[in-house]
């Protein structure tokens, strides 16, 4: 499926979908099947007790762990750990100047309590009683599929940190467009899509710690894309692997 | 939300839920009785109230003229919000019901505005000026589990209640001039709500899922998967709950438990819908 274009130039949006039925080329001359070039890094801030860069094509994102550390004197005693969940957009983030855009804040409230539905089941909190965690994640750019790639690159930094969990977490997000299942979308191709699914995975325990889906679906398709969706969560899960074996 | 059982109690629930015998004598996949009231708010243009056992819900839709988005030029906007009134308990109150108030509001949006379930194209009256604006309020009156549910019936209730009135539009000279109105009071157009989405919440409680859990069922959970559904069967929305992990097998086999249940509570619902129309129009 991968074209034959040797150069590659970035594009204003295109409207490549006015037939969606068909098979198009993507615009970064992806396969339908074919996730974002992916570069991945720990430790990239110093004051952290863990962090992470992850870059998949244009989405750029940093996750910083702190602590555990002693939770607030407000909050009641607890004999499992807290954890603090908070995703911030630059404001150079997305085409249009955010902090000016409608609905700014509702979007990072939303992918703040999403990331934290989505580590609540991953990470052992039993292991640090009286003491939260935080989360803080950075995304300086937006180009699809931010959340997937923010929950991934907060489960990288949370391994780097030492906190405990029972998977490494991976997630990756499949967009309907027409009958095509296209993988990792990008903003544009999530702006045309008729139907959205991600998925937050945990490979070695096979279970789904998270599960969002919009749009309409036949349950075929639904078959289809979690089976996509999970097959990738695999090799994701062994690029954290990898990755985290060479920072050592 | 939270609810102090004694250990016999959680067992007494769990144990009744493995063996298909719930604490209040439903099956697995029952739900409770869903009286429903439309046409409760006069001041709203379409409103219904809900009770599940003593989940009592209340959604009015305000139709306002407006402006459509510049990016979508011929479409409408619906907006959904959901209100937790912190008379219903300590834990709605606050920080806590914020939370659960976006939280609520977010899946109702996830799941009743992601397809095609109202359609946008219908609300517009000039295309890039004039459009309704739908305003879709919740209003929880007191909680005993299953809020997303009785929420997500209780706005297609409320929208099918909706009469919007029919609007003349005076002819306006220039392009850039904004167009004048005339709203007629007398006539009215209905919203189609034949398409719009239920949604059905299956809670995983051991290795078992119910439908329409109640508070104290709710406490037991591992996990929740809400999964909204259309009348031909197409999955519309889907949101997980609930910090346990669940077997990508699991959750497929959730979807057509849920396809399954649709069937019988779309009908019912339809019904209901029906009769309290009757009612309220006599």
């Amino acid at each position: 499926m991968s074209s034959s274009l040797s150069t590659y130039a970035p594009k204003k949006l295109q409207r490549r979908f006015e037939n969606k039925e068909k098979e198009w080329i993507r615009s970064d001359n992806r396969g339908f099947l074919q996730c974002r070039p992916a570069f991945l890094k720990t430790g990239s801030g110093n004051a952290a007790s863990g962090s992470a860069f992850a870059e998949f094509g244009s989405t750029k994102v940093i996750v910083s762990i702190f602590g555990p550390r002693e939770s607030k004197k407000a909050m009641m005693y607890s004999d499992i750990g807290r954890l603090n969940c908070s995703v911030s957009l630059t404001t150079f983030a997305t085409p249009v100047r955010s902090k000016a855009m409608m609905g700014f804040e509702q979007n990072e409230k939303d992918l703040s309590s999403m990331l934290y539905k989505a580590l609540e089941g991953v990470i052992k909190l039993d292991t640090f009683p009286k003491t939260t965690v935080d989360v803080f994640a950075l995304v300086l750019q937006s180009g699809g599929s931010d959340l997937s790639v923010i929950i991934s690159c907060a489960s990288l930094a949370l391994a780097d940190a030492g906190i405990q969990m029972y998977d490494l977490l991976t997630s990756v997000s499949v967009a309907r467009v027409g009958n095509n299942l296209i993988i990792d979308p990008t903003n544009e191709e999530e702006n045309e899509q008729d139907g959205n699914l991600t998925i937050a995975y945990m490979p070695s325990r096979n279970e789904v710690s998270q599960v969002t889906l919009t749009g309409e679906w036949s349950t075929g398709k639904i078959n289809q894309a979690m089976e996509i969706s999970v097959a990738a969560c695999f090799k994701l899960g062994d690029v954290l692997r990898n990755i985290l074996r060479e920072s050592e | 939300m939270s609810v102090e059982l004694s250990f016999g109690e959680k067992n007494f629930i769990q144990g009744g839920i493995e063996q298909n015998l719930r604490a209040d004598g439903r099956q697995r996949l029952d739900f409770r009785p869903m009286p429903i009231e439309t046409g409760v708010i006069p001041q709203a243009t379409g409103s219904a109230r809900i009770r599940l056992g003593s989940t009592d819900v209340i959604v009015s839709v305000k139709a306002e003229l407006g402006r459509p988005n510049s990016h979508h030029p011929g479409k409408g906007k619906v907006v959904i919000y959901v209100d937790c009134s912190s008379t219903v308990g300590p834990s709605f109150q606050g920080k806590k019901g914020e939370e659960l108030s976006s939280e609520l509001s977010t899946a109702l949006q996830k799941c009743l505005l992601g397809g095609s379930g109202i359609d946008l194209s219908s609300l517009i009256l000039v295309e890039g000026k004039l459009c309704w604006d739908l305003y879709i309020d919740g209003l929880i009156l007191s909680s005993d589990g299953n809020l997303l549910d009785a929420l997500g019936a209780a706005v297609k209730a409320a929208l099918s209640n909706s009469l919007i009135p029919k609007v003349n539009i005076l002819p306006d000279l220039a392009a850039d001039e904004e167009p004048e109105v005339d709203i007629i009071d007398e006539e009215y157009t209905q919203i189609d709500t034949s398409s719009l989405p239920v949604i059905i919440t299956l809670t995983k409680v051991g290795k078992q899922y119910i439908v329409d859990a109640t508070l104290e069922e709710e406490s037991q959970m591992s996990s929740a998967v809400s999964i909204s559904l259309n009348r031909n069967g197409q999955i519309c929305g889907l949101i997980k709950r609930g910090g346990a992990g669940l077997n990508p097998s699991v959750i497929l086999d959730m979807i057509s438990v849920a396809k399954h249940v649709s069937i019988r509570y779309i009908a019912t619902l339809d019904s209901e819908i029906s009769t309290a129309e009757a009612s309220s129009a006599s």
